[in-house]
């Protein structure tokens, strides 16, 4: 059963990724991305990672992209035009790049998977419940708990600083 | 130790944080026309405190909540290098003219939550606590940066340095991310005694993890090749900030990157010291040599060619990290006690010639070279310190800077590893002289004797005349300094 659900909740994530780079159009780029998150959190869930599932829809797919949601329609992003300049013999070195990376990254996730078959992961079902986030975040991980506070209140006054006209 | 024993060891940066908190407070509340002064008063008293606590902080290397950070006599001697620089850029910033129009209240208490992030730099044992002091430091110098609202170069250069900062972040969380992922924990000994017994299929992963990190690492100290951010940052920013990014969060780059590489790949844990182990097919030491040499000859090359002091001083610092990584390539006590040697010396003589550069500034509203024609006949002794930061700056005895280079070659000749290195670096020092001597040109050469003179605010030709002390003094007579780095030398480690 958790085979079978797996399979499709990453067939939908991939499907939705794949709307968010091709779609044309910003507004339906936001809502697949927004379903892609969903999909993510459903895989979290089968994972047993209650917590961080729950998250990930809260934060992610609630706050975050209803944000980018509210930004795109604000600033009244036209649908994109299609343009030729993207492959062009002038940037090949692009291509290069992005070959370089692909293979890079694919090397990395083959190594992964051949050392996950001969040595699998433990199985950390219980790990990642809300009371040991809470717990570990309340004392081992209070300081960068803290630092992060005050990292949030930089950028904001920052932000504020910048963004005002009149200083 | 736990969190509320450790606060008694954490009393300098608390100092820093609540002080930040009051100076937002009172820049809500008071609304009086001194409020600048006040803020200013307010900051400085808090540096005076953190100092104080950081003299009385004599105890042995220790670390605190639960791990996080190191209390130990190196934290501390960068933690002197960060008051220091940052103190004399307060003293000077009242009388900068580029920040007239703007009230510095919320310069100043940005300038104190960037000490706070470089703190923390100094002393990170964690991967997360790594982040988020490299995060404070930058988001506070983005800020400062842009400072000059209405100038389209401080403009462009707050946003240069955010899109840099931001990828660079992005890369070097990845890197962290997988070096989380091998280890299974965010404390550095908890990955070194990880990584000693990873399965061989992972050595790719931690390659790739290496060189991600050392690419986030690499941005904060300007390494080539991502110093791209550096001569435009430089420039666009206010010149009180500017030589203060080429200062203070270089060191904390340098101690961080250090101490954190130097525990997860270096092969001795005890000291952190010893040499770099190679990752499989990635020699690290090599690595870092050929940064080194990029460093060193991109920096000192493009310099040549610049007609603005500031942009020139930008690549000369891009240069000197690239001197300092020179050491880097080998890490042993001799290495890390020459490159701590070097960014004390750094310190006065880079803050000393940009202090020059604001006075020019105050003057003149430019930065060309141009503006520097006849200095030496208006302004004889400010023109005189500039000549002896130069010389230091460029390694010519009997300054500092001289002995600091002195130090640093001599780690590459004892080790007898990277010859090539070592020839390069004097190379490099030499086409230095030709662009650091161009100003002393324009100064001294270019302009007949007119009989005008011109002065700044006593308090900016004072601190140029005491940021020239320590050069000469060092030049002659840097035992103090140097027993000062040996006793500095001391790290946590878990096995003590």
């Amino acid at each position: 059963m958790t085979t079978i659900l797996f399979y499709l909740f990453s067939a939908l994530l991939l499907g939705a990724a794949l709307f968010v780079v091709l779609n044309r159009n910003p507004i339906y780029s936001v809502v697949g991305l927004v379903f892609a998150f969903m999909n993510l959190a459903a895989m979290y869930f089968l994972l047993e990672a209650y917590f961080i599932g729950v998250l990930q829809v809260l934060v992610y797919a609630g706050a975050i992209m209803v944000l980018f949601l509210f930004v795109v329609m604000l600033l009244n992003v036209q649908p994109d035009r299609p343009h030729p300049g993207l492959i062009h013999p002038d940037r090949w070195w692009f291509g290069i790049m992005a070959l370089i990376f692909v293979s890079l990254f694919l090397l990395l996730i083959g190594q992964g998977v051949r050392a996950l078959l001969t040595s699998p992961a433990e199985d950390a079902a219980g790990m990642g419940s809300v009371a040991d986030v809470g717990e570990a975040l309340f004392t081992s991980f209070l300081l960068p708990f803290e630092i992060a506070s005050l990292l949030l209140t930089v950028a904001l006054i920052g932000t504020v600083f910048l963004a005002k006209k009149k200083v | 130790m736990s969190n509320i024993q450790s606060l008694t060891y954490f009393l300098p940066e608390l100092i820093l944080t609540s002080s930040a908190m009051v100076i937002i407070l009172t820049d809500v509340f008071f609304r009086g026309r001194n409020r600048n002064r006040l803020i200013w008063l307010l900051s400085l008293v808090a540096l005076g405190i953190a100092a104080i606590f950081l003299l009385l902080q004599t105890t042995p290397p220790d670390a605190i909540f639960y791990g996080a950070l190191a209390v130990d006599p190196y934290s501390r001697f960068f933690k002197w290098i960060f008051l220091l620089a940052t103190v004399v850029i307060y003293v000077v910033s009242p009388y900068s003219r580029e920040l007239d129009n703007n009230p510095r209240h919320e310069y100043y208490l940005f300038m104190l939550l960037v000490v706070f992030g470089l703190f923390l730099m100094a002393s990170a044992l964690d991967l997360i606590i790594v982040y988020l002091s490299i995060e404070i430091v930058s988001i506070g110098s983005f800020v400062l940066a842009g400072f000059l609202k209405q100038e389209r170069l401080s403009n462009e250069s707050s946003l240069k340095y955010v899109i840099y900062g931001a990828l660079s972040s992005g890369v070097m969380l990845y890197g962290l991310s997988l070096l989380f992922g091998i280890a299974g924990s965010t404390n550095v000994f908890d990955i070194q005694a990880a990584l000693s017994g990873v399965p061989d299929k992972a050595h790719l992963t931690l390659a790739v993890a290496l060189l991600l990190v050392l690419t986030g690492f690499g941005y904060k100290i300007a390494m080539v090749p991502f110093h791209f951010w550096t001569p435009d940052v430089y420039q666009g920013a206010p010149t009180t900030i500017t030589a203060y990014l080429s200062v203070a969060p270089k060191a904390a780059g340098f101690a961080l990157a250090l101490r954190i590489l130097g525990i997860t790949f270096g092969s001795s844990p005890d000291m952190n010291l010893g040499e770099w182990l190679p990752v499989e097919g990635l020699p690290f030491g090599t690595l870092i040599a050929i940064f080194s040499a990029a460093t060193m000859t991109v920096g000192n090359i493009i310099a040549i060619q610049q007609s603005s002091v500031k942009r020139l001083l930008a690549y000369s610092s891009i240069a000197h990290a690239g001197y300092m990584l020179m050491a880097a390539a080998i890490l042993n006590a001799q290495a890390v006690s020459a490159i701590m040697f070097y960014l004390a010396v750094y310190l006065f003589m880079n803050l000393g010639a940009f202090l020059v550069a604001i006075f020019i500034h105050n003057r003149y509203g430019y930065d060309e070279i141009e503006e520097w024609k006849g200095l030496g006949f208006q302004a004889p002794a400010v023109a005189v310190a500039m000549g002896i930061f130069l010389f230091s700056l460029t390694g010519l005895p009997p300054t500092a800077g001289f002995v600091g280079k002195v130090y640093l070659f001599s780690v590459l000749i004892e080790a007898q590893q990277f010859w090539w290195l070592a020839v390069l670096g004097v190379l490099n020092s030499v086409v230095s002289l030709y662009y650091y001597m161009r100003i002393l040109k324009a100064m001294f050469l270019d302009s007949e004797p007119t009989g005008e003179r011109i002065s700044g605010h006593p308090a900016l030709s004072g601190t140029i005349l005491l940021l020239m002390i320590p050069v000469l003094l060092f030049g002659v007579y840097w035992s103090p300094l140097m027993n000062l780095v040996r006793s500095s030398l001391e790290f946590f480690s878990p096995g003590m």
